[in-house]
């Protein structure tokens, strides 16, 4: 159902281009990633699956370009554009929307840092892409590195013993990869190129990283089993495999001089975007907790005439309105300020996510029985919700990461 | 000891070379679409350069002025010089905190494309201004 927007600045283009994408995520995103939630990891990726017809529609109509600058034919959205688009799509699918973000971010890390060979056999490309024949992935963490690959600019992000253990070597005109990406790469059993976050100097620690992008059909590279998770099931996740990968020096987009630098505009971006959607998220859980309370009858009357009830959904109201003020602000902010206020991104991030599996956890309330069945949607939602808690980096970790920046006085 | 000696050599040799880009019959236009004002905020030497929308094509201002800037940047008069001499990538200064900006830099980075007649002439420049080039 359509929301008050509380700006009063929206333009009738950014409406409508906001209505144009709601009814897409309502009519193809959100029916679709309910029909894959029941399948095996291995099933929502099959050849015949509804997975690459949605997918496709995606790409045919940009979503996977959204964050690409015009100039290499990407979106050309402004901060608060880009917002309110991902909230649609999140409100549809977050497994859905995380797939669209993830596939676009070789390409978008590649326009930050542009050169003609990757802008040429790579970015331009991508854009034009209307088939998903180009898929990308972020490939960061390892079997035993989760979220503490995300914690640049700390004091233990420079140990030695905290090295990554996917390495690149340069060897000519050529880096040479070996090394494991963990089971948590969306998008890692599908993808055809990463971008893929590796230890150049592991004297460094983690701060002697690379960002490199690699096109997985290269020799060398194999994939994991699809993963099988607890929710978002229809954003598919896997482990790559690297052995003695051998990728041209231009596709290096960074070397141990700049990684945590870009590493910190990745993550300020990356939870900045995570805000909008788990704004998506919440609002698609109060949603429909509000749609069954007018229709539940209890005590003779619908569940909404109860005070209580009422109550409750006030709450979630209450909260999915400052997650969408809260990290709309953060997305326009951090988006227009380089370097960017990184604990600001993570708060949007951790506030969202956690709001938005408060507001879950209420409609599976509010919903009793019914909440708890498959036949639910909020049963998902929840599922979807509670991943939010831990992907992206935990919140726990990324609390302690904007702790150390606001000590540090960053 | 800063590469150009003092504020006005500055403004001579980097204003001329933001009004080369204004005047280019390719470069002026394409600048022009964008629409926006871009102040330059540099330190050693201080000083400010903007490059702003203007009909029919960009105006160079060097020193204070009353526009309202679309994108600030902060930036050395030494990284300034790297950047001209295509020895400091823009992005990556942007990442390694050596360039402070604030406004939509996908339009600044859109825009680098554009700066090739600026790379050719510098050093052209910098040998008849005797600046080193090997920074």
């Amino acid at each position: 159902m359509p929301y008050l927007d509380l700006n009063l600045n929206l333009t009738k283009e950014q409406e409508m281009t906001r209505k144009t994408v709601h009814e897409f995520a309502r009519d193809v995103l959100r029916p679709a990633s309910l029909e894959l939630d029941k399948l095996d990891p291995e099933d929502v990726i099959a050849k015949d699956s509804i997975f690459w017809k949605v997918f496709k529609q995606g790409y045919e109509i940009g979503l996977h370009k959204i964050l690409i600058p015009e100039i290499y034919g990407g979106g050309g959205f402004s901060p608060l554009e880009v917002h309110m688009l991902f909230e649609e799509i999140s409100w549809g699918s977050i497994d859905f929307m995380i797939a669209f973000g993830v596939a676009c971010f070789p390409a978008f890390l590649s326009s930050m840092v542009p050169n003609d060979y990757l802008v040429n056999t790579f970015i331009l490309p991508f854009c034009e892409d209307k088939e998903a024949k180009i898929i990308g992935c972020w490939a960061i963490t390892e079997p035993d590195h989760g979220s503490d690959t995300l914690a640049p600019f700390t004091a233990q992000f420079s140990l030695p013993e905290c090295a990554g253990s996917c390495r690149a070597r340069l060897e000519g005109d050529e880096w040479v990869i070996n090394g494991t990406k963990a089971a948590w790469v969306s998008c890692g059993t599908v993808a055809t190129h990463a971008a893929v976050y590796l230890t150049i100097e592991p004297e460094m620690g983690m701060a002697g990283g690379g960002i490199c992008i690699v096109p997985l059909d290269l020799p060398g590279v194999s994939r994991g089993k699809p993963l099988n998770k607890l929710g978002q099931r229809a954003l598919n996740q896997g482990e790559i495999y690297f052995d003695d990968v051998r990728v041209p020096k231009e596709n290096m987009l960074v070397e141990q001089d700049s990684y945590e630098a870009l590493l910190d505009i990745t993550l300020s971006t990356a939870n900045a975007c995570m805000g909008a959607f788990f704004t998506g998220v919440a609002r698609a859980c109060y949603e429909e907790a509000l749609e069954y309370c007018k229709q539940r009858i209890q005590g003779g009357k619908p569940l909404i005439e109860h005070q209580l009830v009422r109550y409750k959904l006030f709450h979630m109201f209450k909260l999915v309105e400052a997650c969408r003020y809260f990290s709309r602000a953060v997305m326009e902010f951090n988006f227009n300020t380089n370097p960017p206020y990184t604990q600001y991104s993570i708060a949007s991030k951790v506030f969202c996510t956690q709001a938005a599996f408060e507001v879950a956890n209420e409609a599976v309330q509010l919903c009793g029985g019914y909440g708890l069945s498959k036949e639910s949607t909020v049963e998902k939602l929840f599922r979807d919700a509670r991943a939010g808690l831990i992907e992206d980096g935990s919140n726990d970790f990324l609390a302690l990461v904007a702790g150390e920046a606001l000590v540090g006085g960053e | 000891m800063p590469i150009f000696e003092s504020t006005e050599k500055m403004y001579e040799i980097l204003g001329g070379l933001f009004q080369l880009l204004a005047d280019d019959p390719e470069v002026g236009p394409k600048a022009n679409e964008e629409n926006i004002n871009i102040r330059f905020i540099i330190n050693d030497p201080d000083g400010e350069i903007w490059l702003l929308h203007g009909d029919p094509k960009p105006v160079v201002v060097t020193g204070e002025c009353d526009a309202k800037p679309d994108i600030e940047m902060w930036i050395s008069g030494d990284d300034c010089h790297a950047f001209w001499l295509q020895k400091l990538s823009l992005p990556v200064a942007l990442a390694k905190k050596k360039v402070k900006a604030k406004g939509p830099m996908a339009k600044v980075l859109g825009l680098l494309p554009l700066l090739k007649p600026a790379y050719e002439n510098y050093p052209k420049i910098c040998e008849r201004e005797g600046l080193p080039t090997d920074v």
